[in-house]
């Protein structure tokens, strides 16, 4: 079990968490490389069924910011 | 290229280059202590000793200066090279027992102790520090003796002059051999080394010699500061030169004059923050622990040297009391020159104990330390109030004097309470804060320029021309213009660039030039053919991620036709070169793997265009920003996340669609509601721009609150200077005025607004392209202190009026009280009405002019005369007006007794009741809106609970409403002065002028659209959008079904989710594109 790593998709809002993971990269922050990003125009688009689609598809974890 | 093998494996490299810097490339991890990239290699650890099989023998060579050739069979991780490391490895430690790395080394190869005798020397002789020496042009250590003898030393053992105290050698030593100390002690006698203090953090974080200012600089590159830099110095250096892998930097470049021709100019000089260090009793410059509030900023902020982290500065600990002393180098003419108000620091001190209680838990103690708390701004006061509640204890005194703890790093404080007792308190930190001053350059900048001063070192400005400087074509904003806060410099700007554009309007567009616009190729119904750039951003992304790698898996992609990697994608030559691989290979979608679309989609967005694609068919992944800079110790993983984002947005590609952006014409006529200074202002400016102007004004005059007032604080009288206005108003033939009307309707949106204006019985429609809401507020009738029961009782505007028509009775008054807040900072009204003590000190020094004799009181709360206003409150106490605090539990009373009027209250230095008999009761009732809810429906624009319009942003949009087209000026917004409502109102019309003169507008392309058959008219979307773009469609086949205004349509989609029908549709965000990419991670991690 030591060796498994979730995948995590995350959602992330254009105006503001999106602008914050960029800041992150310039501020070189490190953090694990599990996360695949989506970017959505605001966190009001964030619909269930993107949620449920990305578990079926694997993910071990969603995560929406906004 | 030369080929050889690697660990079995076969590697290649440049000619010249070293077996580390391939292995390095490859993977291959060699370790080393003497091997810097910016140094020539030197051999000096032996460390990265490795096998070499030159077809004949074996044998063993240093990896870090040993150059690769043809069919050379390197192994770097054999057992004999491993007993040869840790041999090495075992003399080191032998040598250095205490050093930090030798011991982790060490540890690394299984040495507990060495067999060698251990020394206790500290360097290890790897030399690194005598090589930068000599790479920074100095040379001022080198190795000394041989063998045994080998030492690091200046020449002859000589103490010498050469060393320049840059610090290199102490940031390469990797054992701690030498530190900035030692360097300091040794070599340099009097030079103070220090790492550069960032001008950014306050000085409380260093930086580089090479460094962008800050993270959000524009333009955010490096520059080289040439008075720290080495190379400037010595000429040696030029590592930043060597790394640049574009030759950006130009040691030769200089600064140049450059002249530009120009109509008007517009001073945004700012402000420079006070410098306490000449306090002495503050003990600012000896004690780390008394800071200023700007660097109290930088300690609270997430980005800043503590990342957020409160903490004091002596030792890092956090503290558990910390105490604001407020008016530090303003309201002060005893310790420096400074005698009127900073306008901004008591709401930013009540801001940072709040953020301050917010990092730290409720259990830090924060203490305001206060003359008069000032918080007369939008919001401000039910601010002040919240802090309050959550424990920010604000204590009314000001300190005199800060002492250090001895045998800690405390601060005692001695305070007198207001009751005159005197209170010692031991605080861990004190904050400074720190008033606004013009910086001496732009007092130098502004005798240049010719512009007058006011007494405070800020631009002089007339009340009726708050943008204009004594000089005709210079305009001023911001804090130049008088101690401000963001909003008012905000307003301010706009006001500026409008009056500075007013008089060039006749040349506007004159010098435009107009790109050639090239034909859109239609791709509809073509098979996705896909072009991926994958951008190395010179080591930035190609230093973690393997950018090769990433291009040849874009290549294994469905519909990919063509992939390539670029040094940098976003430079000139390469965007021509991707135009034309567009249009040669027949493109029609392209993804760039690169940095951010945040900053670069509409850059090759642009490419898109100029190469004759629809710019939606273009999709960014983010490998940079979210990848190679975040995973930088990871570059396997990072070049796999690489290649799962280009999968997916490599899917969603192949479902975008070329959008369009519709076109609308707007409306060049402007509207403006209410006639007040604030609307006149407004009116006034758009028709200086040349544009047609409504003015819709419900009374039967132009003015609004204007004609009720007597004159301005720097002595000019408002009916002189209104009728002047009201004349220029009605001599302006694009200024149509409408009086005694009202306003019945308003249809439409930005650019297309049609409303009915009804006066006389008559209706008739106004079409218009943006509206100013300038709609104005009164005095507060008041309902207490016997108003309406004694012609002597008088509201401001009533006291007002007396001036105006030359009352004799004045003359003959002996005792005149002023009551100040009647019906503001009340529970039933949380907010400070803002004019009311500047005006009230005016009306009492204005009595003292008419009766010197007579007595005048001010009965106040706190006195509020921000900035230079403050000069009025001073003048006041030199005339002998007697100001009497009073509390909101404990206020005035006011009696009527045989036709004496007396008023009881308690004196705040006295504490006993005091009996004042007047002649002469004035009171300075609120500022109420009219709250005006028909308009705020018209136009969808929110009404905050005190009645006053809500902005777009408090603090970036103050003259504008969220709703586009519709903008905001005078009392709607808050109380203000005439100064304020003219500087708004230009400000209004200056937001207003963005929008018409551009003519056409373009709505973005990502927005809903419904498919109406699927449409259940459920209404979820029209309740839910808070743009008021969707609604129903009123004929037709779909009558009753929803559409959404493309204009009005923000695209952010909460429609589109909201949508139970599922007949929303996001354009370029839509369900089928972000499935795509759900669907393509799925390899993904």
């Amino acid at each position: 079990m030591s060796e498994w790593e979730p995948k995590i998709v995350s959602f992330l809002c254009n105006w503001c968490s999106y602008g914050a993971a960029d800041l992150a990269g310039v501020s070189r922050m490190e953090y694990p490389p599990n996360i695949r990003v989506i970017r959505i125009p605001c966190a009001g688009r964030m619909s269930p069924k993107f949620a449920l689609a990305a578990l079926r598809e694997g993910a071990d974890g969603v995560w929406v910011s906004g | 290229m030369i080929t050889f093998k690697l660990n079995g494996k076969k590697v290649q490299g440049e000619e010249g280059q070293y077996i580390l810097q391939v292995a390095e490339k490859h993977g291959v991890d060699i370790p080393t202590l003497c091997h810097h990239k910016a140094l020539d290699p030197a051999g000096m650890c032996r460390i990265c000793t490795v096998e070499l099989f030159d077809g004949r023998r074996t044998r063993f060579v240093t990896a870090c200066n040993y150059p690769i050739w043809e069919g050379m069979e390197v192994k770097t991780d054999t057992d004999v090279v491993h007993e040869g490391r840790k041999l090495i490895v075992e003399m080191l430690y032998a040598r250095c027992p205490e050093v930090p790395l030798l011991k982790k080394l060490a540890k690394t190869y299984n040495i507990e102790s060495p067999r060698f005798k251990p020394e206790g020397d500290d360097c290890i002789l790897c030399g690194l520090c005598t090589r930068i020496c000599k790479k920074m042009g100095n040379s001022a250590i080198t190795l000394t003796g041989r063998g045994l003898e080998l030492n690091i030393d200046t020449p002859f053992n000589v103490q010498s002059d050469i060393c320049m105290a840059c610090g290199a050698c102490a940031s390469l030593c990797p054992t701690g051999h030498i530190t900035l100390d030692r360097v300091n002690n040794l070599f340099t006698r009097q030079k103070n080394v220090r790492t550069i203090p960032s001008e950014y953090e306050m000085g409380l974080k260093g930086r580089k010699p090479v460094y962008v200012p800050y993270a959000q600089a524009v333009p955010n590159t490096p520059a080289i500061d040439r008075d720290v830099c080495v190379h400037f110095k010595t000429g040696g250096c030029k590592v930043c030169a060597e790394f640049c892998g574009v030759d950006a930097i130009d040691y030769a470049m200089q600064d140049e004059i450059v002249e530009l021709e120009v109509g008007s100019i517009i001073l945004a000089p700012g402000f420079e923050p006070f410098d306490p260090s000449k306090f002495d009793a503050y003990n600012y410059a000896n004690h780390p622990n008394v800071i200023t509030s700007m660097e109290m900023e930088r300690v609270l902020s997430a980005s800043g040297p503590t990342e957020g982290h409160l903490v004091r500065l002596s030792d890092h600990k956090e503290p558990k009391k910390i105490a604001w002393f407020q008016c530090v180098g303003s309201r002060d003419l005893n310790r420096c020159d400074n005698s009127y108000c900073s306008s901004v620091c008591c709401m930013y001190a009540i801001k940072e104990a709040v953020i301050a209680k917010e990092h730290a838990g409720d259990d830090l103690e924060c203490t305001i330390f206060y003359m008069d708390m000032r918080t007369h701004g939008k919001d401000f006061e039910r601010f002040y109030n919240s802090a309050q509640e959550k424990g920010v204890r604000f204590v009314r005194s000001r300190v005199h004097t800060i002492d250090p703890v001895p045998g800690s790093d405390d601060l005692a404080v001695r305070y007198v309470t207001e009751s005159g007792e005197l209170q010692n308190e031991t605080f861990d930190q004190v904050v400074l804060s720190v008033g606004l001053q013009t910086n001496p350059e732009t007092v130098a900048l502004a005798e240049k320029l010719g512009i007058e001063l006011t007494e405070g070192n800020f631009c002089k400005t007339e009340i009726f021309e708050p943008v204009e400087t004594s000089q005709k074509g210079i305009y001023v904003c911001g804090a130049f213009q008088g101690p401000k806060d963001i909003p008012q410099s905000v307003i301010d700007a706009s006001a500026a660039a409008a009056s500075a554009g007013a008089a060039l309007s006749s040349a506007r567009n004159t010098r435009t030039l107009v790109p050639e616009v090239i034909p859109e190729t239609n791709v509809f119904g073509e098979r996705p053919r896909i072009g991926v750039f994958v951008c190395r951003c010179g080591i930035n992304i190609a230093g973690v991620v393997d950018v090769p790698a990433v291009r040849d898996y874009a290549a294994t992609l469905p519909y990919v036709e063509y992939f390539s990697d670029n040094l940098y994608s976003c430079a000139q030559d390469t965007q021509e070169t991707m135009t034309q691989i567009i249009k040669q290979k027949n493109l029609n979608r392209v993804v760039v793997a690169a940095c951010t679309p945040k900053t670069h989609e509409p850059l090759f967005q642009e490419t898109l265009i100029n190469a004759g694609l629809n710019k939606y068919l273009f999709e960014m992944c983010n490998i940079r920003n979210q990848d190679s800079w975040v995973h930088k110790n990871n570059p396997e993983l990072a070049t796999e996340k690489a290649k799962d984002l280009v999968r997916m947005a490599v899917s969603k590609v192949a479902l975008m669609q070329p959008l369009e952006e519709a076109e609308l014409q707007v409306n060049q006529t402007a509207m403006v509601i209410g006639g007040g200074i604030a609307g006149m202002s407004a009116a006034s400016t758009l028709a200086q721009q040349g544009y047609e102007t409504h003015i819709v004004e419900k009374s039967d005059a132009l003015g609004g609150q204007a004609l009720n007032l007597f004159k301005t604080i720097s002595g000019d009288d408002v009916q002189e200077k209104l009728s002047h206005l009201i004349a220029d108003i009605d001599q302006n033939e694009n200024i149509h005025i409408h009086l005694n009307t009202e306003l019945k309707n308003v249809e439409g949106f930005v650019g297309s607004f049609k409303a009915t204006l009804a006066a006389d019985g008559e209706e008739n429609e106004l079409e218009h392209g943006v509206a100013v809401v300038a709609t104005g507020a009164s005095a507060l009738k008041p309902e207490e202190y016997h108003y309406g029961d004694d012609p002597r009782i008088l509201t401001s505007l009533e006291l007002d009026r007396k001036f105006m028509d030359k009352d004799p009775s004045l003359k003959a008054m002996n005792s005149a009280v002023f009551i100040q807040c009647v019906g503001s900072r009340e529970p039933d009204r949380p907010y400070c009405s803002r004019v009311c003590c500047t005006h009230a000190i005016d009306n009492a020094l204005e009595l003292k002019k008419i009766n010197p004799e007579m007595s005048v009181y001010i009965l106040y709360r706190d006195i509020r005369t921000y900035g230079e206003r403050e000069y009025l409150y001073r003048e006041a106490r030199e005339h002998g007006i007697i100001f009497i605090r009073y509390s909101l539990e404990n206020k005035p009373v006011v009696n009527l007794d045989d036709g004496d009027i007396t008023i009881m209250v308690t004196d705040h230095v006295l504490g006993r009741p005091l009996e004042i008999v007047a002649d002469l009761v004035t009171l300075a009732s609120a500022v109420v809106p009219n709250k005006n809810e028909a308009l705020a429906r018209f136009f969808k624009v929110p009404l905050n609970d005190d009645g006053f319009f809500v902005e777009k942003h408090a603090k970036l949009g103050p003259s504008e409403f969220a709703t586009d087209g519709v903008f905001l000026c005078g009392l709607a917004h808050y109380p203000k002065p005439i100064d304020e409502s003219v500087v708004q109102g230009r400000a209004a019309a200056s937001r207003a002028v963005t929008l018409l003169a551009r003519e056409t507008i373009h709505t973005s392309g990502t927005i809903a659209e419904t498919v109406p058959i699927n449409c259940s008219s459920c209404e979820v979307c029209i309740s839910i959008c808070p743009y008021s773009a969707p609604s129903f469609i009123e004929e037709g086949p779909f009558a009753g079904k929803a559409q959404i205004n493309p204009v009005l349509c923000k695209g952010c989609g909460l429609c589109v989710a909201s949508c139970r029908s599922g007949a929303i549709k996001l354009k370029g965000f839509d369900n089928d594109q972000i499935f795509a990419q759900i669907f393509a991670m799925n390899e993904a991690v």
